[in-house]
């Protein structure tokens, strides 16, 4: 797929552990997909495999097309990744430091130095172009960081723990600035442990664990996949109580107690079943009012998929 | 005025980003502008201290006595401060994390060397810029001729340039930091010793300038360039393998210098035997040539015995082009293979060197057998504990242990022997003369007659090594030829998908 990262099958073992296992999923162009997972689940192994820097034992990612294993010069080309902890240069100014990657992605003439002005305008570096690297907060580097990445204007940006180590004026300015890149249509694949900063900018999740995927897609769908069942939550304006009886009589319907002024319950049914379930509510004269899934957060979807179940 | 600018720009833009970085901070850290300055102010005040004591030293000997004092210093920056830079250069890709940005920036292994070892020349030249007035004073004041300076300048060129490759070759092999501690103390002492063998050699060209007239010294100082340029290369070989991706091909490039370095000792003592008719001369050679190809051989010998799946993707389609490719591909058992290759060469081309002529066809040579036992001693010191280990390393950390191991077997296996021998009774002359001393086995085989338990011993660890290698040597084989099969297979499928 065009601009897209596609991982197909990955697998990377190192000695006797199994870092990734058959990892597999899609980013697509201007998606912005969350990568997660506990401590040692491989995240970052799958993301150095897709930005050539190990090789997988089996399986291949593929870079606008380009697969990472048997051509990792043109996939790099397409490529920026950002790592969790990278290395600044000492003695080196913000612009030198830009300079050197960009005369090292083979960026020539006046196009270096147009490339250079827009990279530093976009991460707001303008001010402290001739600031020595040493010199910097925590926030700035990592613009620093991010504004090397995306000096070659790869297609697609793999990120790791961008976040971390930031305070929450910049989360919020790199969390902009994320969504700026993927309205550019470029794919991007970000691992954080700040759930609610994913939340808040991803598409898609995948959630990852010992190695393997345990979830893929948007929040919603993997909630929906891990269990199978919808919580929904319902008033009415004949009360509760009368609510909480009806409800047990239908199918698909368990789990009902009484929450606040309405209901909550599991349902088991599909989008059909839901559909002629709230027909039915809505005729058996209860004076329905509300009628709503209940919103799952990705703190729930990781919780559940990490452990084994939705909480 | 465009047409120059724009030539300018080009030219900018074709410099090794490497280079660009590395002098910026080079000549922006304390470590160069702190020692350059110490160094000319050394070199001012040795030189202010001579000239004002002029009278009292011989006017033949002032021009000397000032050139030796001058280039003292300028040695120690050009064989000690500049390779040493190199050395941390290098070092501050692991330290400050940087490597892996080099890598996806998708840099080569070989502009990244060139780019360390341009910077460090380029720190060179100006410590040689700042001390020529020195030596033209040197020179000014008699006693020493302008050829004799021009070879000394040549030398120290040469001396430098390999010092520079070795320190970024031994601060490649290290990413761990005691590791890299380590090495940084040997290369210190390394560089220490380096430094005192140049003003050696210019001491003797100084004060014996004659020694360059005679053709033995202009062979010594072929020689000692030579040695400087094969010491570079075989650096650079192991630098490029280490700056390459682990995932790539580090190998290859080692293992053809390697055999190279073997051609090369050969036809070098070849031509050597020829012009002074000393047989000596092809084992002198070969032990020039065993004491660099020593690390090569260890760090190939213990790498880990995959091939590799970008290594496996390329190579020949016949089946007998792969089997001779085999053994200069990644890959610790294939490695073996290249070893005993190549002291079978080595001991091939001795005898070749030699001529075969009428009264040596029909036995050995002395030299060729010290030869051939100089070989057997590099496979009993390296691929022989290589292939033990083969059994039970696999970790990069044991690895990396084990290397150290077998630098240090070698005095072990030298003093160990010799102390039982005096604590059991023998002499302290003889004890150092069994047979896992080589350098007591070559001398006997030189000047003497080793013992047949020397030789018994020696055939053993040639058997040994040869029985615990053949294993990986010939599951390396099936590997590159399964590799084979299955490129001609994916070049089979590939029309019809």
């Amino acid at each position: 797929m065009k601009g897209a990262l596609e991982v197909r099958a990955i697998t990377k073992r190192f000695g006797a552990l199994t870092a990734v296992d058959a990892v597999s999923f899609t980013v697509a162009p201007g998606e912005i997909m969350g990568f997660i997972g506990p401590n040692g689940a491989g995240k970052t192994t799958t993301m150095r495999i897709c930005s050539t820097l190990e090789l997988p034992d089996s399986g291949d990612v593929r870079v606008d097309g380009i697969s990472v294993t048997e051509h990792p010069r043109e996939a790099r080309a397409r490529i920026g990744f950002m790592p969790d902890s990278y290395g600044a240069y000492a003695n080196t100014t913000i612009h030198e430091y830009l300079d050197f990657f960009a005369r090292a992605y083979g960026i020539r003439g006046d196009a270096r130095r147009s490339v250079l002005e827009r990279v530093i305008e976009f991460t707001s570096l303008g001010d402290l172009r001739e600031k020595h690297i040493d010199a910097l907060s925590k926030g700035m580097k990592q613009r620093l960081c991010l504004a090397k990445t995306l000096l070659h204007d790869p297609a697609v940006l793999i990120l790791d723990e961008p976040a971390a180590g930031l305070d929450p004026r910049a989360r919020v300015e790199l969390r902009e600035l994320v969504k700026a890149l993927a309205g550019m249509g470029k794919s991007i694949l970000i691992s954080s442990h700040i759930l609610t900063e994913l939340a808040e900018m991803c598409t898609t999740v995948t959630v990852i664990e010992r190695g393997t995927v345990r979830g893929s897609g948007s929040v919603e769908s993997i909630a929906r996949g891990v269990s199978g069942i919808q919580r929904i939550y319902a008033r009415s304006i004949a009360g509760a109580e009368r609510l909480e009886r009806a409800l047990l009589e239908l199918p698909f319907v368990k789990n009902a107690h009484i929450e606040r002024e309405g209901v909550a319950f599991d349902f088991e049914g599909d989008e059909a079943a839901a559909a002629s379930l709230l027909a039915t509510l809505a005729g058996a004269g209860l004076g329905l009012c509300e009628f709503a899934p209940k919103t799952v957060d990705l703190e729930d979807v990781f919780l559940s998929l990490t452990e084994g179940r939705l909480q | 005025m465009n047409a120059p600018a724009t030539t300018g720009v080009r030219l900018e833009d074709r410099v090794n980003p490497i280079l660009v970085k590395e002098v910026r901070q080079a000549l922006r850290g304390k470590y160069f502008r702190v020692l350059f300055w110490i160094t000319l102010l050394v070199g001012t005040l040795i030189g202010v201290g001579i000239v004002s004591a002029i009278d009292e030293i011989s006017f033949v000997e002032t021009g000397r006595v000032f050139f030796m004092a001058i280039f003292g210093v300028l040695s120690a920056a050009v064989h000690c401060f500049v390779p040493f830079s190199a050395f941390l250069a290098t070092s501050a890709e692991w330290d400050e994390n940087t490597y892996d940005l080099l890598i996806i920036s998708n840099l080569r292994p070989r502009q990244i060397v060139q780019g360390k070892l341009l910077s460090a020349l380029i720190q060179a030249l100006l410590y040689y810029s700042a001390f020529g007035p020195f030596l033209v004073f040197a020179f000014l004041l008699n006693g020493i001729d302008l050829g004799s300076v021009g070879v000394i300048l040549a030398g120290s060129v040469a001396t430098s340039v390999a010092l520079t490759f070795v320190g970024i070759a031994a601060s490649s092999l290290a990413t761990n930091k005691v590791m890299r501690v380590v090495l940084m103390a040997l290369f210190g002492a390394g560089l220490i010793a380096a430094w005192g063998m140049s003003m050696g050699l210019a001491a003797g060209i100084t004060f014996e300038p004659q020694v360059l007239s005679s053709i033995e010294g202009q062979v010594a100082f072929v020689a000692y360039l030579t040695v400087a340029v094969v010491v570079a290369l075989l650096a650079q070989s192991i630098a490029l393998g280490r700056f390459a991706h682990e995932e790539e091909n580090r190998s290859t490039p080692l293992r053809v210098m390697s055999t190279v370095l073997v051609l090369f000792a050969s036809a070098w003592g070849a031509w050597l035997v020829q012009q002074f008719g000393d047989s000596e001369s092809i084992f002198a050679c070969h032990s020039g040539a065993a004491a660099l190809l020593f690390f090569p051989w260890l760090i190939s010998s213990t790498e880990p015995e995959e091939l590799g799946r970008r290594a496996s993707a390329v190579g020949p389609k016949g089946t007998l082009a792969t089997l001779l490719s085999a053994p200069f591909l990644p890959g610790g058992g294939r490695a073996a293979t290249l070893c005993f290759l190549q002291a079978l060469l080595a001991v091939v081309t001795s005898q070749i060197a030699l001529g075969f002529t009428a009264s040596r066809a029909l036995r050995l040579d002395n030299s060729v057998l010290a030869v051939a036992a100089l070989y057997a001693y590099l496979l009993a010191y390296t691929v022989l504990p290589a292939g033990v280990a083969a059994y039970f390393v696999q970790r990069r950390s044991a690895r990396v242990l084990l290397r150290i191991l077998m630098v240090v077997a070698i005095p072990v296996g030298i003093v160990i022997p010799a102390m039982l021998s005096m604590f059991f009774g023998s002499g302290p002359g003889s004890a150092l003369s069994h047979p896992l001393n080589p350098f007591s086995t070559l001398y006997d085989i030189q000047f003497g007659a080793p013992s047949p338990f020397t030789y018994a011993v020696l055939g053993l660890a040639l058997l040994l090594a040869l029985l615990v290698n053949a294993p990986r040597v010939f599951a390396g084989l099936r590997e590159v030829l399964r590799a084979r099969a299955s490129r001609v297979q994916q070049a089979e499928d590939a029309p019809r998908a």
